[in-house]
């Protein structure tokens, strides 16, 4: 079952590491996020909040996917089937990204 | 710009209530008397005997629950009917707070995970809008202020 969910990840152009995370904890995890307890915290509250964002009238979250950019990487995330997917990937732009 | 998270972390400020009775005890001086008072003037050897028989049997007794001895307590029909309602009712009461610090269960964003994590990366130019908009933004907050113009409380003249 883990291959099945992690084999996509794996093949993602620029891809740094991966999470796989359920309610209960981190399923899977691999590259620079191995075992990285921290970020699989931080990303869960993140996207928990994002998650309760609602635009006008709809019941459902207005997002696909969640993106923190930082100068080097982004982490992308989204939620499948109770499962929170989290990848690490080269961010290639060169414009600096000022927050 | 404004704060679009705040903190779920729990407090522990509750953990201290978990050993307390859900329902106070009606009348907290009905407690079996413990024997270790001492009477200043004769204490002859029997009494204190007597005293120390009877504060072991008296913390031999706080530590059981005697299930048995309940009827003989003469607790009518109604008082358990009353007491089973205070405790469903403080219970419901207990358990609706717990529901609420439970986090919703996540919603599903997408069938594809692979796929929408695979796609392209979200634009420099876009990034650049949505922070130039937050700039702005955040400027129009900072500069609302009150213009004070005429006296919001007026005295009328009573004649």
């Amino acid at each position: 079952m883990t291959t099945a969910l992690t084999q996509g990840l794996e093949r993602i152009p620029g891809q740094l590491g991966y999470l796989v995370i359920s309610e209960e904890g981190v399923l899977a995890s691999s590259g620079e996020l191995e075992n990285d307890e921290r970020t699989a915290g931080v990303i869960m509250q993140m996207v928990r909040t994002a998650c309760r964002f609602r635009l006008h009238g709809a019941a459902e979250p207005p997002l696909k996917r969640m993106s923190v950019m930082f100068e080097d990487y982004v982490y992308a995330v989204t939620i499948s089937g109770q499962k929170v997917f989290v990848v690490k990937r080269q961010n290639n732009q060169r414009e600096p990204v000022t927050a | 710009m404004g704060c679009c998270y705040s903190s779920e972390s729990e407090t522990a400020e509750q953990d201290g209530d978990e050993r307390k009775p859900l329902i106070p005890h009606p009348n907290p001086d009905s407690k079996p008397p413990n024997g270790t008072e001492r009477n200043p003037a004769n204490i002859s050897s029997t009494r204190t005997d007597e005293q120390a028989l009877l504060s072991i049997i008296n913390k031999t007794a706080q530590n059981i629950i005697d299930v048995s001895a309940a009827d003989s307590q003469g607790m009518e029909q109604h008082e358990y009917m009353d007491k089973a309602r205070q405790y469903s009712t403080k219970l419901a009461v207990l358990s609706s707070t717990l529901s609420q610090k439970k986090p919703p269960p996540l919603p599903s964003l997408t069938s594809q995970p692979h796929q929408v994590l695979a796609s392209d990366l979200v634009p420099y130019s876009d990034i650049q809008q949505v922070c130039k908009v937050a700039a702005y933004a955040y400027s129009a907050i900072s500069q609302i202020k009150v213009d004070a113009k005429e006296e919001l409380v007026v005295q009328f003249a009573i004649p």
